[in-house]
């Protein structure tokens, strides 16, 4: 069986891909419309855009890394490679928020371990009854999700879960909880678990598999390891967008080329740290200081446990079963919600999560394929007293993330423990450790039970990670409450649209990368429309 | 142990104030390395063969990479100096990879511990190549046991470092029971 690289046979029938940093001298490339990210907005834009004769140039500031680059099947390259920040090192300004998202062309989804859930009934309507967003209500939304769903070939899992995952399936069940089958975006899958580390056979349908290519097909141009700078504006247009390339050697350091981008319509699609990063860098217009605010992540805390049975959790499709059982339980605006999944689980990364030294390092290790780990997605965004964190500019121009802990993300986060350690003993666990600085290896739920609450809620003790980066360009019809309007539209550039996670005006509730894809999908169906009227 | 660093924070007469404005994360121990003459932060250059760890950094590491990772020393001399190597490749690959404000951080932090009296105030240990095991564990331990958001937040990234940077290479994975990629898809994917 051989496994055929899309890129290295597309370039050479003819796609226009470009390397910056193999260009030697400044440049000037025009296009309708300029698109400044190739994740999960920036890919499915590219596509619908194309489709609709419009002249595409997809721009990327990391590298075009390819099913040929994956087949190492190693954390240390992937983490080098894909992720921004080199992986688990990136963090929020303080530290205390460990940050996992991709850098790559199809940027997290190039990485991300496939989940794609529909954005929650209740978060659409959460959005419409306190946001002020319109067009994307339940029904309005239910033919881009089915579209996207086809495109991508999304569907639940249909192959049994792994040993990991069904200690989440096992424990729910016990308990008398609600789990379900997570739906992938994959085609051809070998259930493998290496999803993170880019796949080495294309089947994840993620936009470097699906959207771009087809993209190249309808004649887009892509521009790798270009970071853009700067939108130029006057008048409330966009008049051209700058760029620095990117030097091959170690992705970040300008070569000293500089592009000049002209087009008719800007998309940004950043992602929800860099689009907002973008549009201060530049000095758009923000008359209501909504710009990089409301920043949704997501937060994430995890509980380790060693099974008796072998779980080699770092094998089998990562993610294919979730709970939502705490995640309506007091409504869209009650106590914090939260989803349970379950990570997978590689040396390098599990042993940075377990946060042990010496001896006890050494045991866990020890128990490392008896393993199981359960994570919380903790629902951010949703009351006045969760309003996610910011993102500012860091000296170099880069964006700097705030996020600040309130007691009622602490409460969320106390309870997730709980729910965790209780599922996992439901489960058959010998013992049950949350990740934070003081808590010990518990061997009972009893004992969990009445150690968890005493942990200290504080920052720095408490292992937090976010994988989902979510708003800080909120949409909504209301210009004082957001920075673009519901169709991505900024309120002030006429020729700029926002399409990616940054729009979104709560966190979703779920893994938020089919989220990205309907909703642009729907906006710049709009958009084509608009451009080619 | 919180207590004792306090008393020897007290001792050595550095601005104890500006260690209770917790919640800044690294900045804080900055503002105290900043006020200190020698501390230069980030004008030296970078160990051979390394993009940003200097040679205090390696000093640093090449101490409490073997308190940190116990199985180094199950091994042969010649692989620990190998996995060593490695493992400071893999830090310093991870650090050189993170944005300028990280990096910021992290130089502050590493800076802090290279200042001789200061690392003596803060961690107990007068130089990294003489400490003992104990020494080095006690160091760690008092950190992040400490009230103080900073100290702990240096204890998790130099544990986080050393342990996520020596059990990412494959010489490591069978001590921890994880065979490799999957054979089957590597086999496939690698004819």
């Amino acid at each position: 069986m051989s496994f055929p690289d899309l890129y290295t046979e597309g370039i050479a029938s003819g796609w226009k891909v470009i390397d910056a940093a193999r260009l030697t001298g400044a440049r000037t490339l025009e296009a309708d419309v300029a698109i400044i990210g190739s994740g999960a907005g920036g890919g499915v834009a590219a596509e619908i855009l194309s489709q609709a004769g419009l002249k595409v140039l997809l721009i990327e500031e990391g590298p075009l890394k390819t099913s040929a680059d994956f087949k190492d099947m190693q954390e240390a390259r992937a983490y080098r490679e894909l992720y921004q920040g080199g992986g688990p090192g990136k963090a929020t300004s303080d530290g205390a928020i460990t940050i996992l998202q991709g850098r790559s062309v199809g940027g997290s989804t190039t990485v991300n371990w496939t989940s794609s859930f529909r954005t929650p009934e209740p978060t659409l309507q959460h959005w419409a009854a306190e946001r002020e967003v319109t067009g994307h209500s339940v029904e309005q939304m239910k033919p881009w999700f089915d579209q996207m769903e086809q495109r991508l070939n999304v569907a639940p899992w249909g192959t049994a879960p792994n040993a990991n995952n069904s200690v989440l399936q096992r424990g729910c069940d016990k308990l008398g909880w609600e789990s379900h089958v997570i739906p992938r975006n994959v085609k051809g899958c070998w259930n493998s678990g290496y999803c993170g580390f880019g796949c080495p056979v294309n089947a994840k349908q993620s936009m470097l598999v699906s959207t771009i290519p087809a993209a190249l097909k309808n004649g887009a141009t892509l521009v790798h390891r270009l970071r853009v700078r700067e939108l130029q504006h006057a008048n409330d247009q966009i008049t051209a967008a700058i760029g620095d390339a990117l030097n091959a050697k170690d992705g970040s350091t300008p070569t000293g080329v500089s592009v000049t981008i002209r087009a008719r319509h800007f998309v940004a699609a950043g992602g929800a740290l860099n689009t907002p990063a973008l549009l201060l860098r530049s000095k758009l217009p923000d008359p209501n200081q909504r710009l990089g605010k409301r920043t949704l992540i997501h937060p994430v805390v995890l509980a380790t446990a060693v099974m008796p049975e072998r779980i080699e959790a770092f094998y089998g499709a990562p993610q294919s079963i979730a709970s939502d059982h705490f995640q309506w339980k007091n409504g869209a605006t009650g106590a914090m919600g939260y989803k349970l999944e379950v990570p997978p689980i590689f040396p390098g990364i599990g042993s940075a999560v377990f946060n042990l030294y010496g001896r006890e390092l050494q045991q866990g290790m020890a128990d490392f394929p008896h393993a199981n780990a359960v994570l919380a997605l903790l629902r951010d965004g949703f009351v006045p007293q969760s309003e996610g964190g910011s993102v500012r500019l860091g000296d170099d121009g880069n964006p700097v993330l705030d996020y600040d802990i309130s007691d009622y993300v602490w409460d969320g986060v106390k309870r997730a423990w709980l729910s965790m350690a209780e599922l996992q003993f439901a489960a058959g666990a010998k013992a049950v450790r949350v990740a934070h600085l003081d808590a010990a290896a518990y061997t009972s739920w009893a004992d969990a039970k009445k150690a968890i609450p005493a942990l200290a809620l504080k920052k720095f003790r408490t292992t937090l990670f976010t994988a989902h980066l979510m708003g800080g360009c909120a949409m909504s019809q209301n210009a004082q409450r957001g920075v673009v309007d519901s169709q991505g539209a900024h309120h002030q550039i006429a020729n700029l649209s926002v399409l990616d996670g940054s729009v979104f005006p709560t966190s979703i509730g779920a893994n938020p990368q089919l989220s990205i894809y309907a909703l642009t999908a729907q906006n710049a169906t709009a958009l084509a429309q608009r451009l080619r009227g | 142990m919180d207590r004792k660093l306090d008393s020897m924070v007290d001792a050595a007469g550095l601005p104890r104030r500006d260690f209770l404005k917790v919640g800044l994360g690294l900045s804080l121990a900055v503002t105290l390395a900043g006020a200190l003459p020698g501390c230069s932060g980030g004008t030296k250059a970078p160990a051979p063969d390394l993009a940003f760890l200097q040679p205090g950094d390696v000093a640093l590491f090449s101490a409490i990479i073997p308190v940190v990772v116990l199985d180094l020393g199950t091994r042969s001399t010649a692989e620990q100096q190998q996995l060593l190597r490695q493992t400071l490749a893999n830090i310093d690959g991870t650090c050189a990879g993170l944005d300028a404000h990280s990096r910021g951080e992290l130089r502050k932090l590493f800076d802090l511990l290279a200042i001789g009296t200061l690392r003596y105030v803060l961690t107990g240990v007068g130089r990294w190549n003489e400490a003992s095991s104990e020494q080095l564990e006690a160091f760690l331990e008092r950190w992040r046991a400490s009230r103080f958001a900073t100290l702990n937040a240096g204890g998790n990234v130099l544990v986080r470092l050393v342990a996520g940077s020596y059990y990412v290479i494959p010489a490591t994975f069978a001590s921890v029971g994880y065979p490799g990629p999957l054979e089957a898809m590597f086999k496939a994917v690698n004819a």
